[in-house]
C-alpha cells in the first residue's frame, strides 16, 4: 500500500514537471492602468487562450512613470526583471545609457515578420539607439483635442460635417473659447499643474513653429527658437489668464471636468477616448462627444507623439534560453498582429498592417484624428528626455507655473533652458 | 576565587560577537560604501571611476543641491521646536485625566502616528483639496477663496510642517507623559503647601525636571526631521519639485532619477555630516543648558 502510494506520488510529480517543460511562461510588467489596461488585459487573456499549453503570459502592471522605470532599473541590474515588458521609445536613450535594455536582433526580429518595412521609418528608428534595435514599436498615442458636441453646437462651432470648425490660429481659437463661456464653467480643461500636459501641449505649438528643443551640437532651445518657445508658453497662459481653462488643476481634476460636462473642449492624450466612450457605453456620460487632431495655432500641424514599444530588460547574470526568447517574440509579434483591440484604446497602431486595414480606417474617432501620425513630433532624442526625465521635471518647474501666471513666458524659458544646459554638462 | 580573566575576555566577545558582525555588514560596511561611492562617477547601479572631490566640488556650485539645504534647514525650523512644545502642552493636560479617560485621550492623540504616511497624504490631501477639502471652509472664510495650500509656493512647507505635526505629536506626547510620571508627587504637595502659582510650578519644577526629556525629544525630532522626504515629495506630486526639494528628495532625484550614484553619495555624505555635527552641537548645548 505504502510503496503504491509512493508511485502514485513520484508519477504525478513527474507529470507536472513534464507540464511545465512544455509551456514556456512570459513575465510581463507593463504600467497600463486604467481604459488601456483593461484592453490590454483583454489582449493578454486573449494570447494566453490562443497559446494554451504553450505560452502563458503572467502580467504585472506597475505604476506609471518613475517608479516604474526605477524599478526596471534596478530589477534588471541583478537579473530580476521581467521577460518583457511594455516602454516609452522617447525613453529609449536613457534606457540604454542606464544599462537596463538589451538589444534585439535584427534576425530575431526578422523570424517573427517584424522589420524595418513593417513600420513607420521614425517610429521604428525611435526605438534604436546607434542603429541597434532596443525597442519594437506598438502604438503611436499622441494628443488630441475632445469636445462636447451639445455645447459646440449651441456656440455655434460646428460645420456642416458636423466636426468641429473655426478653431485654426491664436486669436480664432481664443474667440472660440470666449463664444463657449457662457455656456460652460470652462471653457477648455487641460491638465495645468505639474509635467504631462504641459509638455504635450508646449511641445504641440512649439512643433508648429518649427522651433528646436535640442540643437545637433547639444544645445537646448538655441537663441532662434527661443521667442517660439515663448510664444507658445504665452498661448498656454492666456488660456488661465482669460479664464478659460481652470488654474492649478491635475490631470484627474481636467478630465472630470471635462467628462462631467463642465468645459466644452478638453486637451489630453488619446489614451482618454476609452474613458469616453465607456462612460457613453454605460448611458453616464450626459452628452455627445468627439474628437479631432490638435487645431493649428501656428504656422502648421504638429502634434507632440510619443510611442509605447515593447523592451527587452538587460537581466545581468541572467541568460535568456532560446526557448523563452522564441515565446517573448511570439509576444511582441503576436501583440502587433493584433493591435486593432488597441486601437480602441484610442492610439494608433505602429504596425503597418494594422494601420492601413480597413477596418483602422473606419474606426472612429481614431479615423478623425490617425492624420496628426503624418505631421507628429516626438520628444528629443536624449538622456534628458522622455516621460519621467529631467525635461518632464523641467516642464513642472517653469512651463506649469508660467501657465498660471506665477512667473512671465520669457523668464520660464530662460530658467528651463539655464536649468536643462545645466544638467546636461 | 581565581578568577581566568582571559576567559572572561574571550566569553565577553563571543557573546557580542552577532552583535559586532550584524552592525559591521548593515551598518558600517555600507557607509564605509556610500563614502567611497562619494569620490567615484558611479551610476545608480555598478561601479564608476575614481574621481576624488570632484562631486563635492560640483555640489558646492549646485543651486539644487543649496535649495535643498536650505528647505530642509526651513522644514527642521518649522517642525523640530512646536512639535516638542505642543507635545509637552498635551501631555501635561492628558496627565491631569485619570484612569480609562487618560488611556482614550491619549490613544486618540496616539493615532495619527501609526498611521502610514501615504495615508497621512491622502487624508490631508483631501482635507486640503481646493473643490471637496473641509479645510477650505476655514481658509475661505479667512481669506476670502479657496486656496491650494500645496500649490502655492509660500504656504507649502508650513502646510506640510503643520501635517508633519499632526502625525509624529503622538510619539512626544507619549514620552513627555512618562517623563511627567517620574516627577515625585511629593514636590507638587511641597509647592501647594507654599501656596505657589500654577505658573510658578510649572517654571521651577515642572520644566527643570522635564528637561532630560525635552532634550531627548528635541534630539530625536531634529535628526529625524532632517531627513525629511516622504511627505514633501508626495505632496509635492503633481506641482513644482524644485522650489520645495528637500535633502533626501534630492539625492533619490539624483540616483534614481538621473542615474548618478555618485553625485547622489556625496550629497548623502553631505546629510551625513550635517546630521552629526548638528545633533552633536544640539545635544552638547542642551546638556550644558540643563546642568546650569
Amino acid at each position: 500500500m505504502k510503496n503504491l502510494l509512493k508511485i502514485a506520488m513520484l508519477s504525478t510529480a513527474l507529470l507536472s514537471v513534464g507540464a511545465v517543460q512544455a509551456q514556456e511562461t512570459v513575465v510581463w510588467w507593463d504600467f497600463l492602468s486604467g481604459g488601456d489596461g483593461v484592453r490590454m488585459k483583454a489582449l493578454i487573456e486573449q494570447f494566453n487562450e490562443e497559446h494554451a499549453g504553450e505560452i502563458t503570459i503572467e502580467p504585472t502592471t506597475l505604476e506609471w512613470g518613475t517608479p516604474f522605470y526605477t524599478k526596471v532599473q534596478t530589477s534588471a541590474a541583478i537579473g530580476e526583471g521581467p521577460d518583457v515588458m511594455t516602454y516609452h521609445l522617447s525613453r529609449v536613450p536613457l534606457g540604454v545609457e542606464s544599462g537596463a535594455l538589451a538589444e534585439i536582433s535584427a534576425e530575431d526580429l526578422a523570424s517573427v515578420g517584424l522589420g524595418p518595412d513593417t513600420f513607420a521609418a521614425a517610429n521604428w528608428e525611435a526605438g534604436q539607439s546607434d542603429g541597434k534595435q532596443y525597442a519594437v514599436p506598438f502604438d503611436i498615442h499622441s494628443l488630441i483635442l475632445y469636445y462636447n458636441k451639445d455645447k459646440l453646437q449651441e456656440a455655434g462651432l460646428l460645420g456642416e460635417d458636423g466636426k468641429p470648425t473655426g478653431l485654426d490660429g491664436v486669436e480664432n481659437f481664443n474667440a472660440a473659447l470666449e463664444k463657449l463661456k457662457p455656456g460652460s464653467e470652462y471653457a477648455l480643461s487641460l491638465q495645468t499643474s505639474g509635467d504631462g500636459t504641459p509638455w504635450r501641449v508646449f511641445y504641440s505649438l512649439f512643433g508648429q513653429q518649427d522651433g528646436v528643443f535640442l540643437g545637433e551640437d547639444g544645445t537646448f532651445l538655441p537663441d532662434d527658437s527661443i521667442p517660439k518657445a515663448v510664444a507658445a508658453v504665452e498661448t498656454m497662459a492666456s488660456w488661465v489668464e482669460g479664464g478659460y481653462a481652470p488654474a492649478l488643476t491635475e490631470y484627474e481634476g481636467s478630465v472630470a471636468l471635462f467628462t462631467s460636462g463642465a468645459s466644452a473642449l478638453h486637451m489630453n492624450g488619446v489614451w482618454e477616448v476609452p474613458t469616453m466612450a465607456d462612460l457613453t457605453e454605460k448611458g453616464e456620460l450626459g452628452f455627445e462627444w468627439g474628437a479631432i487632431a490638435l487645431p493649428t495655432f501656428f504656422d502648421h500641424p504638429a502634434t507632440w507623439a510619443d510611442s509605447h514599444g515593447f523592451a527587452i530588460p538587460n537581466n545581468v547574470g541572467k541568460e535568456m534560453t532560446p526557448e523563452k526568447k522564441a515565446a517573448v517574440l511570439e509576444v511582441i509579434s503576436w501583440m502587433n498582429k493584433n493591435s486593432l483591440a488597441w486601437a480602441n484604446a484610442g492610439h494608433i497602431p505602429a504596425y503597418t498592417p494594422t494601420r492601413e486595414s480597413e477596418e483602422f480606417k473606419t474606426m472612429e474617432p481614431n479615423a478623425t484624428y490617425s492624420v496628426l501620425a503624418d505631421t507628429a513630433v516626438f520628444d528629443p532624442k536624449s538622456t534628458l528626455a522622455g516621460v519621467a526625465s529631467p525635461v518632464y521635471d523641467a516642464v513642472a518647474n517653469y512651463i506649469s507655473p508660467a501657465m498660471n501666471g506665477e512667473m512671465g513666458a520669457q523668464e520660464a524659458i530662460d530658467e528651463m533652458k539655464a536649468d536643462l544646459q545645466d544638467q546636461a554638462e | 576565587m581565581i578568577r581566568n580573566q582571559r576567559g572572561e575576555v574571550a566569553v565577553a566577545l563571543l557573546l557580542i560577537l552577532p552583535f559586532v558582525l550584524t552592525y559591521g555588514v548593515l551598518f558600517l560596511w555600507p557607509t564605509v560604501q556610500m563614502v567611497y561611492l562619494s569620490f567615484t562617477d558611479a551610476p545608480l547601479i555598478g561601479n564608476g571611476n575614481w574621481i576624488g572631490i570632484e562631486n563635492y566640488v560640483e555640489m558646492f556650485d549646485d543651486r539644487r543641491f543649496w535649495t535643498s539645504v536650505k528647505n530642509t534647514a526651513y522644514f527642521v525650523v518649522l517642525t523640530v521646536i512646536p512639535n516638542t512644545l505642543i507635545g509637552l502642552a498635551i501631555a501635561m493636560m492628558v496627565s491631569r485625566l485619570k484612569g480609562w479617560q487618560q488611556s482614550l485621550i491619549l490613544a486618540m492623540f496616539f493615532l495619527p502616528y501609526i498611521l502610514p504616511v501615504s495615508v497621512v497624504y491622502r487624508i490631508w490631501a483631501w482635507m486640503f483639496n481646493i473643490q471637496f477639502g473641509i479645510m477650505q471652509f476655514p481658509i475661505s472664510a479667512v481669506a476670502g477663496e479657496p486656496i491650494n495650500v500645496f500649490r502655492t509656493q509660500w504656504m507649502f512647507m508650513p502646510a506640510v510642517a503643520f501635517v508633519t505635526i499632526w502625525w509624529t505629536c503622538g510619539f512626544n506626547i507619549l514620552l513627555f507623559l512618562s517623563g511627567l510620571r517620574s516627577i515625585s508627587t511629593d514636590i507638587y504637595e511641597a509647592a501647594a503647601l507654599d501656596n505657589a502659582s500654577r505658573w510658578t510650578i510649572f517654571r521651577k519644577i515642572t520644566w527643570p525636571l522635564i528637561w532630560p526629556v525635552t532634550a531627548l525629544v528635541l534630539t530625536i525630532q531634529l535628526i529625524l526631521q532632517l531627513k525629511i522626504f516622504d511627505q514633501v515629495y508626495l505632496f509635492t506630486q503633481g506641482g513644482r519639485p524644485d522650489p520645495s526639494m528637500v535633502m533626501v528628495q534630492y539625492i533619490y532625484q539624483m540616483a534614481f532619477q538621473k542615474n548618478e550614484g555618485g553625485y547622489a553619495a556625496a550629497v548623502a555624505v553631505a546629510l551625513f555630516v550635517i546630521v552629526i555635527v548638528v545633533s552633536v552641537l544640539q545635544y552638547q548645548f542642551l546638556r550644558a543648558r540643563g546642568e546650569k
